[in-house]
Protein backbone atom coordinates (compact mmCIF):
# COMPACT_ATOMS: atom_id res chain seq x y z
CA UNK A 1 0.00 0.00 0.00
CA UNK A 2 1.53 3.44 -1.05
CA UNK A 3 1.82 5.80 1.55
CA UNK A 4 2.02 9.71 2.10
CA UNK A 5 5.46 10.92 3.23
CA UNK A 6 6.70 13.13 5.37
CA UNK A 7 9.83 14.89 5.06
CA UNK A 8 12.34 13.92 7.61
CA UNK A 9 15.61 15.34 6.93
CA UNK A 10 17.17 17.72 4.88
CA UNK A 11 19.01 16.82 1.61
CA UNK A 12 22.07 19.06 3.20
CA UNK A 13 21.73 16.22 5.80
CA UNK A 14 21.47 13.34 4.03
CA UNK A 15 24.72 14.58 2.09
CA UNK A 16 26.47 15.24 5.15
CA UNK A 17 25.68 12.06 6.56
CA UNK A 18 26.93 9.62 3.98
CA UNK A 19 30.14 12.11 3.98
CA UNK A 20 30.71 11.54 7.42
CA UNK A 21 30.02 7.77 6.95
CA UNK A 22 32.48 7.25 4.28
CA UNK A 23 35.13 9.51 6.19
CA UNK A 24 34.38 6.74 9.20
CA UNK A 25 34.89 4.41 7.52
CA UNK A 26 38.13 5.31 5.55
CA UNK A 27 39.86 6.87 9.06
CA UNK A 28 38.57 3.77 11.10
CA UNK A 29 40.47 1.38 8.29
CA UNK A 30 43.32 3.58 8.01
CA UNK A 31 43.62 4.11 11.79
CA UNK A 32 43.58 0.58 12.75
CA UNK A 33 46.37 -0.02 10.68
CA UNK A 34 48.44 3.12 11.85
CA UNK A 35 48.80 1.59 15.14
CA UNK A 36 51.56 -0.90 15.71
CA UNK A 37 52.79 -0.26 19.16
CA UNK A 38 52.43 -3.60 20.64
CA UNK A 39 50.86 -1.43 23.34
CA UNK A 40 48.09 -0.30 21.83
CA UNK A 41 47.53 -2.48 18.88
CA UNK A 42 44.16 -4.15 18.29
CA UNK A 43 44.27 -4.84 14.76
CA UNK A 44 45.88 -8.45 13.75
CA UNK A 45 49.23 -8.14 12.05
CA UNK A 46 48.04 -9.55 8.48
CA UNK A 47 45.73 -6.27 8.78
CA UNK A 48 48.47 -3.95 9.16
CA UNK A 49 50.54 -5.24 6.28
CA UNK A 50 47.23 -5.68 3.89
CA UNK A 51 46.82 -2.23 4.90
CA UNK A 52 50.54 -1.11 4.37
CA UNK A 53 50.53 -2.70 0.90
CA UNK A 54 47.09 -0.92 -0.43
CA UNK A 55 49.05 2.46 0.42
CA UNK A 56 52.36 1.53 -0.05
CA UNK A 57 54.04 2.75 3.15
CA UNK A 58 52.81 3.42 6.20
CA UNK A 59 53.74 7.59 6.06
CA UNK A 60 51.13 7.09 2.68
CA UNK A 61 48.55 5.79 4.83
CA UNK A 62 49.17 8.49 8.03
CA UNK A 63 48.63 11.20 4.99
CA UNK A 64 45.63 9.63 4.19
CA UNK A 65 44.66 9.60 7.11
CA UNK A 66 45.55 13.65 8.14
CA UNK A 67 43.72 14.96 4.78
CA UNK A 68 40.54 12.61 5.33
CA UNK A 69 40.54 13.81 9.13
CA UNK A 70 40.93 17.58 8.25
CA UNK A 71 38.74 17.48 5.51
CA UNK A 72 35.72 16.11 8.02
CA UNK A 73 36.70 18.30 10.43
CA UNK A 74 37.06 21.65 7.83
CA UNK A 75 32.92 20.44 6.64
CA UNK A 76 31.53 19.87 9.71
CA UNK A 77 33.55 23.22 11.08
CA UNK A 78 32.03 24.96 7.97
CA UNK A 79 28.56 23.25 8.77
CA UNK A 80 28.67 24.49 12.32
CA UNK A 81 29.68 27.68 11.48
CA UNK A 82 26.64 28.00 8.46
CA UNK A 83 24.22 25.89 10.67
CA UNK A 84 24.95 26.79 14.20
CA UNK A 85 21.71 29.10 14.43
CA UNK A 86 19.50 26.59 13.04
CA UNK A 87 20.48 23.61 14.61
CA UNK A 88 22.27 24.84 18.22
CA UNK A 89 18.85 25.70 19.51
CA UNK A 90 16.77 24.72 22.51
CA UNK A 91 14.02 23.05 20.62
CA UNK A 92 16.47 21.26 18.04
CA UNK A 93 18.74 20.19 20.94
CA UNK A 94 15.89 18.85 22.96
CA UNK A 95 14.82 16.82 19.79
CA UNK A 96 18.15 15.45 19.43
CA UNK A 97 19.40 14.79 22.92
CA UNK A 98 16.89 15.71 25.15
CA UNK A 99 15.74 12.17 27.57
CA UNK A 100 12.10 12.67 28.66
CA UNK A 101 10.52 10.41 30.57
CA UNK A 102 8.99 7.85 27.61
CA UNK A 103 12.75 8.19 26.21
CA UNK A 104 13.44 6.38 29.24
CA UNK A 105 10.70 3.83 29.22
CA UNK A 106 11.80 3.14 25.92
CA UNK A 107 15.26 2.26 26.05
CA UNK A 108 13.77 -0.35 28.77
CA UNK A 109 10.85 -1.63 26.75
CA UNK A 110 13.05 -1.92 23.84
CA UNK A 111 15.65 -3.79 25.30
CA UNK A 112 13.19 -6.16 27.07
CA UNK A 113 11.50 -6.57 23.33
CA UNK A 114 14.72 -7.85 21.84
CA UNK A 115 15.41 -10.16 24.48
CA UNK A 116 11.72 -11.31 24.22
CA UNK A 117 11.03 -10.76 27.32
CA UNK A 118 7.63 -8.28 27.07
CA UNK A 119 4.84 -7.56 24.56
CA UNK A 120 4.20 -3.94 26.01
CA UNK A 121 4.23 -1.58 23.54
CA UNK A 122 6.86 0.76 22.94
CA UNK A 123 6.07 4.11 24.22
CA UNK A 124 5.70 7.17 21.87
CA UNK A 125 9.07 9.16 20.61
CA UNK A 126 9.75 12.19 18.90
CA UNK A 127 11.94 12.76 15.65
CA UNK A 128 14.01 10.63 16.91
CA UNK A 129 14.01 7.75 19.57
CA UNK A 130 15.70 7.53 22.83
CA UNK A 131 18.50 5.07 21.21
CA UNK A 132 19.04 7.78 18.96
CA UNK A 133 19.35 10.65 20.91
CA UNK A 134 21.94 7.98 23.25
CA UNK A 135 23.81 7.84 20.27
CA UNK A 136 23.59 11.64 19.44
CA UNK A 137 24.93 12.52 23.09
CA UNK A 138 27.66 10.22 22.88
CA UNK A 139 28.97 11.76 19.23
CA UNK A 140 27.99 15.76 20.57
CA UNK A 141 30.63 14.58 23.14
CA UNK A 142 33.44 12.58 21.25
CA UNK A 143 33.45 14.02 17.75
CA UNK A 144 34.84 16.91 19.12
CA UNK A 145 37.04 15.45 21.05
CA UNK A 146 38.07 13.48 18.63
CA UNK A 147 38.63 16.25 16.06
CA UNK A 148 40.36 18.21 19.01
CA UNK A 149 43.29 15.72 19.38
CA UNK A 150 43.38 14.71 16.00
CA UNK A 151 44.46 18.33 15.30
CA UNK A 152 46.68 18.41 18.14
CA UNK A 153 48.81 15.39 16.95
CA UNK A 154 48.75 16.44 13.14
CA UNK A 155 49.87 20.24 14.06
CA UNK A 156 51.87 19.06 17.23
CA UNK A 157 50.33 21.76 19.42
CA UNK A 158 51.34 22.85 22.80
CA UNK A 159 54.04 20.36 22.66
CA UNK A 160 55.15 16.66 23.59
CA UNK A 161 52.79 16.51 26.70
CA UNK A 162 49.78 17.27 24.87
CA UNK A 163 50.11 15.08 21.82
CA UNK A 164 50.98 12.04 24.11
CA UNK A 165 47.68 12.97 25.92
CA UNK A 166 45.92 13.64 22.83
CA UNK A 167 46.72 10.41 21.15
CA UNK A 168 45.15 8.28 23.67
CA UNK A 169 42.23 10.17 23.94
CA UNK A 170 41.92 10.01 20.61
CA UNK A 171 42.01 6.07 20.70
CA UNK A 172 39.41 6.36 23.76
CA UNK A 173 37.38 8.58 21.96
CA UNK A 174 36.70 6.80 18.69
CA UNK A 175 36.46 3.87 21.03
CA UNK A 176 33.13 4.82 22.42
CA UNK A 177 31.22 6.15 19.09
CA UNK A 178 32.20 2.99 17.57
CA UNK A 179 30.78 0.95 20.38
CA UNK A 180 27.85 3.12 19.94
CA UNK A 181 28.36 2.94 15.76
CA UNK A 182 28.06 -0.79 15.66
CA UNK A 183 24.26 -0.85 17.19
CA UNK A 184 23.51 2.52 15.00
CA UNK A 185 24.64 0.60 11.56
CA UNK A 186 22.96 -2.77 12.89
CA UNK A 187 19.50 -0.77 13.81
CA UNK A 188 19.90 1.18 10.30
CA UNK A 189 20.82 -1.33 7.97
CA UNK A 190 20.14 -5.01 9.45
CA UNK A 191 17.08 -4.47 11.90
CA UNK A 192 13.78 -5.17 10.05
CA UNK A 193 11.68 -2.34 11.74
CA UNK A 194 13.94 0.60 11.49
CA UNK A 195 14.85 -0.27 7.71
CA UNK A 196 12.59 2.86 6.91
CA UNK A 197 14.92 5.05 8.88
CA UNK A 198 17.45 4.22 6.67
CA UNK A 199 16.26 4.58 3.69
CA UNK A 200 15.07 7.80 4.83
CA UNK A 201 18.80 8.47 4.86
CA UNK A 202 18.60 8.17 1.08
CA UNK A 203 15.23 9.98 0.26
CA UNK A 204 15.35 12.25 2.93
CA UNK A 205 11.39 11.22 3.79
CA UNK A 206 9.30 8.13 5.59
CA UNK A 207 5.69 7.16 5.35
CA UNK A 208 2.92 8.39 7.60
CA UNK A 209 2.64 5.03 8.96
CA UNK A 210 6.11 4.19 10.19
CA UNK A 211 6.16 7.67 11.35
CA UNK A 212 3.11 7.39 13.38
CA UNK A 213 4.17 3.61 14.69
CA UNK A 214 7.11 4.60 15.32
CA UNK A 215 7.52 8.49 16.04
CA UNK A 216 4.17 9.78 16.95
CA UNK A 217 5.05 11.99 18.88
CA UNK A 218 6.86 13.46 15.83
CA UNK A 219 3.84 12.63 13.70
CA UNK A 220 1.65 14.19 15.67
CA UNK A 221 3.28 17.71 15.02
CA UNK A 222 3.44 17.48 11.69
CA UNK A 223 -0.21 16.77 11.93
CA UNK A 224 -1.11 19.39 14.10
CA UNK A 225 1.06 22.41 11.61
CA UNK A 226 -0.11 20.96 8.79
CA UNK A 227 -4.17 21.69 10.27
CA UNK A 228 -2.62 25.20 11.74
CA UNK A 229 -1.25 26.00 8.14
CA UNK A 230 -4.41 24.82 6.60
CA UNK A 231 -6.86 26.43 8.85
CA UNK A 232 -4.64 30.01 8.07
CA UNK A 233 -5.35 29.55 4.19
CA UNK A 234 -8.64 28.85 4.28
CA UNK A 235 -9.41 32.21 6.60
CA UNK A 236 -7.42 33.86 3.99
CA UNK A 237 -9.73 32.81 1.27
CA UNK A 238 -12.49 33.54 3.12
CA UNK A 239 -11.61 36.98 3.87
CA UNK A 240 -10.82 37.82 0.34
CA UNK A 241 -13.90 35.91 -0.73
CA UNK A 242 -12.58 34.22 -3.57
CA UNK A 243 -15.30 31.51 -4.70
CA UNK A 244 -13.63 29.89 -8.08
CA UNK A 245 -12.78 27.19 -6.20
CA UNK A 246 -12.64 25.44 -3.39
CA UNK A 247 -8.88 25.16 -1.38
CA UNK A 248 -7.03 21.85 -2.32
CA UNK A 249 -3.86 20.76 -0.52
CA UNK A 250 -1.46 22.03 -3.34
CA UNK A 251 0.24 18.74 -2.71
CA UNK A 252 -2.76 16.26 -4.24
CA UNK A 253 -3.22 18.78 -6.92
CA UNK A 254 0.37 18.54 -8.51
CA UNK A 255 0.98 17.00 -11.42
CA UNK A 256 0.62 13.30 -11.44
CA UNK A 257 4.02 12.00 -11.48
CA UNK A 258 3.15 9.25 -14.16
CA UNK A 259 1.35 10.82 -17.08
CA UNK A 260 0.42 10.08 -19.83
CA UNK A 261 2.68 10.88 -23.15
CA UNK A 262 1.13 13.94 -25.17
CA UNK A 263 1.04 14.12 -28.94
CA UNK A 264 4.41 15.41 -29.85
CA UNK A 265 6.07 15.29 -26.25
CA UNK A 266 9.43 13.59 -27.39
CA UNK A 267 10.95 12.31 -24.05
CA UNK B 1 74.39 -8.09 6.15
CA UNK B 2 76.34 -5.89 8.58
CA UNK B 3 75.93 -5.46 12.24
CA UNK B 4 76.95 -1.77 13.08
CA UNK B 5 78.80 -0.96 16.08
CA UNK B 6 80.85 1.58 18.14
CA UNK B 7 83.47 1.35 20.05
CA UNK B 8 84.57 4.69 22.14
CA UNK B 9 87.93 4.70 23.75
CA UNK B 10 87.74 5.77 27.21
CA UNK B 11 91.47 6.42 27.41
CA UNK B 12 92.00 8.10 24.06
CA UNK B 13 88.96 10.35 25.07
CA UNK B 14 90.42 14.27 26.00
CA UNK B 15 86.20 15.30 26.06
CA UNK B 16 87.17 17.71 23.53
CA UNK B 17 83.30 17.81 22.62
CA UNK B 18 84.82 17.84 18.32
CA UNK B 19 81.88 14.53 18.33
CA UNK B 20 79.44 16.99 19.70
CA UNK B 21 79.64 19.71 17.32
CA UNK B 22 80.23 17.39 14.23
CA UNK B 23 77.22 15.84 15.09
CA UNK B 24 75.16 18.78 15.21
CA UNK B 25 76.14 20.90 12.34
CA UNK B 26 75.74 17.55 10.56
CA UNK B 27 71.86 16.75 11.79
CA UNK B 28 71.25 20.46 12.59
CA UNK B 29 70.33 19.56 15.54
CA UNK B 30 69.29 22.71 18.19
CA UNK B 31 70.44 24.62 21.02
CA UNK B 32 70.06 22.63 24.18
CA UNK B 33 70.06 19.25 22.52
CA UNK B 34 72.55 16.96 20.99
CA UNK B 35 72.19 13.66 19.64
CA UNK B 36 75.57 12.74 21.24
CA UNK B 37 77.70 14.74 24.10
CA UNK B 38 80.44 13.93 25.25
CA UNK B 39 79.78 14.14 29.75
CA UNK B 40 82.32 13.72 32.50
CA UNK B 41 81.72 11.49 35.53
CA UNK B 42 83.80 14.40 38.16
CA UNK B 43 86.76 13.87 40.13
CA UNK B 44 86.75 10.72 42.22
CA UNK B 45 89.05 9.44 45.02
CA UNK B 46 91.11 10.17 47.37
CA UNK B 47 94.28 13.20 46.63
CA UNK B 48 96.58 12.26 44.76
CA UNK B 49 94.89 9.11 43.44
CA UNK B 50 92.25 10.64 41.61
CA UNK B 51 90.50 9.95 38.49
CA UNK B 52 88.18 10.54 36.36
CA UNK B 53 86.80 9.63 33.09
CA UNK B 54 84.74 10.80 29.80
CA UNK B 55 81.41 9.03 29.10
CA UNK B 56 79.87 9.46 25.32
CA UNK B 57 76.14 9.03 25.57
CA UNK B 58 74.17 8.38 22.31
CA UNK B 59 72.31 5.65 20.82
CA UNK B 60 73.45 2.36 21.94
CA UNK B 61 71.31 1.06 18.98
CA UNK B 62 70.18 -1.98 21.14
CA UNK B 63 69.79 -5.13 20.57
CA UNK B 64 66.37 -5.54 21.94
CA UNK B 65 65.49 -1.96 22.02
CA UNK B 66 63.31 -0.84 24.37
CA UNK B 67 62.01 2.26 22.24
CA UNK B 68 60.85 0.13 19.12
CA UNK B 69 57.58 -1.02 21.16
CA UNK B 70 56.68 2.14 22.87
CA UNK B 71 56.36 4.21 19.32
CA UNK B 72 52.74 3.78 18.61
CA UNK B 73 52.78 4.77 14.85
CA UNK B 74 56.11 2.59 14.17
CA UNK B 75 57.83 5.48 13.17
CA UNK B 76 60.93 4.22 15.23
CA UNK B 77 61.95 1.18 13.80
CA UNK B 78 64.91 -0.96 13.45
CA UNK B 79 67.16 -1.90 9.91
CA UNK B 80 68.34 -5.22 9.15
CA UNK B 81 71.88 -4.18 9.84
CA UNK B 82 71.09 -3.26 13.59
CA UNK B 83 70.83 1.05 13.39
CA UNK B 84 67.35 2.00 15.08
CA UNK B 85 66.13 4.71 13.32
CA UNK B 86 63.27 7.10 12.91
CA UNK B 87 61.07 7.57 10.32
CA UNK B 88 59.85 11.24 10.28
CA UNK B 89 56.83 10.93 8.30
CA UNK B 90 55.25 8.63 10.48
CA UNK B 91 56.70 10.39 14.20
CA UNK B 92 54.12 12.40 15.83
CA UNK B 93 56.22 13.73 18.90
CA UNK B 94 54.45 12.07 21.25
CA UNK B 95 57.79 11.27 23.17
CA UNK B 96 56.81 7.97 24.70
CA UNK B 97 60.23 6.44 23.19
CA UNK B 98 62.21 9.46 24.93
CA UNK B 99 61.01 8.30 28.01
CA UNK B 100 61.49 3.91 27.15
CA UNK B 101 65.20 5.02 25.97
CA UNK B 102 67.20 4.06 29.26
CA UNK B 103 70.05 5.79 28.14
CA UNK B 104 68.60 9.41 27.37
CA UNK B 105 69.58 8.98 23.98
CA UNK B 106 66.38 10.46 21.79
CA UNK B 107 65.13 14.31 22.15
CA UNK B 108 61.69 16.06 21.01
CA UNK B 109 63.00 18.32 18.09
CA UNK B 110 61.41 21.45 18.57
CA UNK B 111 61.35 23.15 15.87
CA UNK B 112 59.73 19.59 13.89
CA UNK B 113 57.89 18.26 16.42
CA UNK B 114 59.55 15.52 15.76
CA UNK B 115 61.93 12.68 17.46
CA UNK B 116 65.32 13.04 16.95
CA UNK B 117 68.39 10.67 17.55
CA UNK B 118 71.30 9.44 16.68
CA UNK B 119 71.19 6.95 13.06
CA UNK B 120 74.85 6.08 12.85
CA UNK B 121 74.33 8.86 10.23
CA UNK B 122 72.86 6.96 8.15
CA UNK B 123 72.57 8.76 5.10
CA UNK B 124 76.51 8.87 5.22
CA UNK B 125 77.09 5.54 5.88
CA UNK B 126 75.02 4.82 2.22
CA UNK B 127 77.35 6.90 0.68
CA UNK B 128 80.25 4.67 2.23
CA UNK B 129 81.34 7.45 4.62
CA UNK B 130 82.00 7.32 8.15
CA UNK B 131 79.51 8.60 11.04
CA UNK B 132 80.34 12.38 11.22
CA UNK B 133 81.93 11.83 15.00
CA UNK B 134 83.97 9.11 14.24
CA UNK B 135 85.65 11.43 11.13
CA UNK B 136 85.82 14.39 13.17
CA UNK B 137 87.26 12.73 16.07
CA UNK B 138 90.74 14.33 16.90
CA UNK B 139 91.86 11.44 18.72
CA UNK B 140 90.54 8.36 17.64
CA UNK B 141 88.45 7.80 20.11
CA UNK B 142 85.23 7.19 18.15
CA UNK B 143 85.31 3.67 16.36
CA UNK B 144 82.63 2.51 13.97
CA UNK B 145 82.62 -0.39 11.83
CA UNK B 146 80.78 -3.88 10.93
CA UNK B 147 80.29 -6.72 13.75
CA UNK B 148 80.23 -9.39 11.26
CA UNK B 149 83.17 -8.45 9.74
CA UNK B 150 86.23 -10.13 11.40
CA UNK B 151 89.06 -7.52 10.07
CA UNK B 152 87.38 -4.57 11.29
CA UNK B 153 88.31 -2.69 14.54
CA UNK B 154 85.12 -2.97 16.79
CA UNK B 155 85.00 -6.77 15.61
CA UNK B 156 89.06 -6.87 17.24
CA UNK B 157 87.59 -4.68 20.28
CA UNK B 158 84.48 -6.49 20.97
CA UNK B 159 85.41 -9.90 20.50
CA UNK B 160 89.46 -9.97 21.11
CA UNK B 161 89.71 -7.21 23.59
CA UNK B 162 87.77 -6.06 26.53
CA UNK B 163 85.35 -3.59 25.33
CA UNK B 164 81.94 -3.34 27.79
CA UNK B 165 78.72 -2.84 27.28
CA UNK B 166 77.36 -0.04 29.28
CA UNK B 167 75.02 -2.24 31.22
CA UNK B 168 73.45 -3.43 34.62
CA UNK B 169 72.15 -6.26 35.97
CA UNK B 170 68.60 -5.20 35.84
CA UNK B 171 68.91 -2.99 32.25
CA UNK B 172 70.47 -5.67 30.20
CA UNK B 173 68.88 -4.85 26.26
CA UNK B 174 72.19 -5.16 23.94
CA UNK B 175 73.45 -1.87 23.64
CA UNK B 176 76.04 -1.94 20.79
CA UNK B 177 78.12 1.24 21.49
CA UNK B 178 80.75 -0.49 23.59
CA UNK B 179 83.71 1.49 26.24
CA UNK B 180 87.40 0.41 25.87
CA UNK B 181 89.82 1.45 27.50
CA UNK B 182 91.17 1.16 31.42
CA UNK B 183 88.53 -0.99 33.29
CA UNK B 184 88.29 1.58 35.93
CA UNK B 185 86.85 4.43 33.66
CA UNK B 186 83.92 1.99 32.38
CA UNK B 187 83.07 1.47 36.11
CA UNK B 188 82.64 4.75 36.67
CA UNK B 189 80.91 5.89 33.70
CA UNK B 190 78.45 2.94 34.64
CA UNK B 191 78.60 4.66 38.47
CA UNK B 192 77.82 7.99 37.15
CA UNK B 193 75.78 7.61 34.30
CA UNK B 194 73.51 4.67 34.58
CA UNK B 195 70.73 3.29 32.66
CA UNK B 196 67.95 3.83 33.70
CA UNK B 197 64.39 1.73 33.82
CA UNK B 198 62.50 2.62 30.50
CA UNK B 199 59.33 4.60 31.48
CA UNK B 200 55.96 4.79 30.39
CA UNK B 201 54.68 7.99 30.12
CA UNK B 202 51.17 9.40 32.17
CA UNK B 203 48.70 8.92 29.42
CA UNK B 204 50.05 5.40 28.64
CA UNK B 205 49.80 4.39 31.90
CA UNK B 206 46.05 5.70 32.53
CA UNK B 207 45.50 3.84 28.82
CA UNK B 208 46.68 0.70 29.91
CA UNK B 209 45.33 0.53 32.95
CA UNK B 210 41.87 2.40 32.80
CA UNK B 211 41.11 3.84 29.12
CA UNK B 212 41.61 0.53 27.33
CA UNK B 213 39.41 -1.64 29.29
CA UNK B 214 36.90 1.07 29.07
CA UNK B 215 37.05 1.04 25.51
CA UNK B 216 36.84 -2.97 25.25
CA UNK B 217 34.41 -3.17 27.52
CA UNK B 218 32.07 -0.75 25.86
CA UNK B 219 32.51 -2.27 22.31
CA UNK B 220 32.14 -5.48 23.62
CA UNK B 221 28.67 -5.11 25.48
CA UNK B 222 26.87 -3.41 22.75
CA UNK B 223 28.53 -6.19 20.08
CA UNK B 224 26.92 -8.47 22.71
CA UNK B 225 23.81 -6.81 22.37
CA UNK B 226 23.44 -6.23 19.03
CA UNK B 227 24.07 -10.32 18.40
CA UNK B 228 22.01 -11.63 21.14
CA UNK B 229 18.97 -8.82 18.76
CA UNK B 230 20.09 -10.32 15.32
CA UNK B 231 19.84 -14.08 16.60
CA UNK B 232 16.60 -12.90 17.88
CA UNK B 233 15.67 -11.57 15.14
CA UNK B 234 16.88 -14.56 12.90
CA UNK B 235 14.57 -16.78 15.42
CA UNK B 236 11.50 -15.19 15.01
CA UNK B 237 11.95 -14.14 11.21
CA UNK B 238 10.82 -10.85 9.55
CA UNK B 239 7.53 -10.07 9.24
CA UNK B 240 6.79 -7.44 6.53
CA UNK B 241 6.17 -4.02 7.88
CA UNK B 242 4.68 -1.97 6.26
CA UNK B 243 1.64 -4.10 3.94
Amino acid sequence: MAQRHIKKHHVAIVLLHWFNAISWLLELSTGAGLIVSPYYRFAPMWYLQMMEGVFGSRANMLRFHIAVGLTWTAVFLVYAIFGFRNYLRIEVLQNEIGLDRDDVRWLRVRTLLLLGRTKDPLPPQGVYNAGQKLFALLVYTMVPLIMLTGLTMTFHWFGTAFVAWAMVLHFFAVGMVVSGLMIHVYMGAVFPEEKPAFYSMITGVVDELYAYRHHFKWWRSVKIQQQAWRAELTSKEEAIGTDEKPHQDPRTDAAPLISRPQSGDRR
Amino acid sequence: MPRYAMVIDQERCVGCQSCTVACKSEWEVPNGSARTKVRQTGTVGQFPKLSTAFYVSQCNHCDRPTCVPACPTGATYQDQNGVVRVNRDLCIGCGSCVAACPYGARYINAEIGKVDKCDFCASRLSRGLQPACVATCPAHAKIFGDLEDSSSDVFQFVYRGAAKRMETANIAIGPNVYYAGKPEHAELALASFAPLPPRTLAPGKVWSSLLNKFVFLAVGATFLGQAVAFFHQLSTGEKQFEE
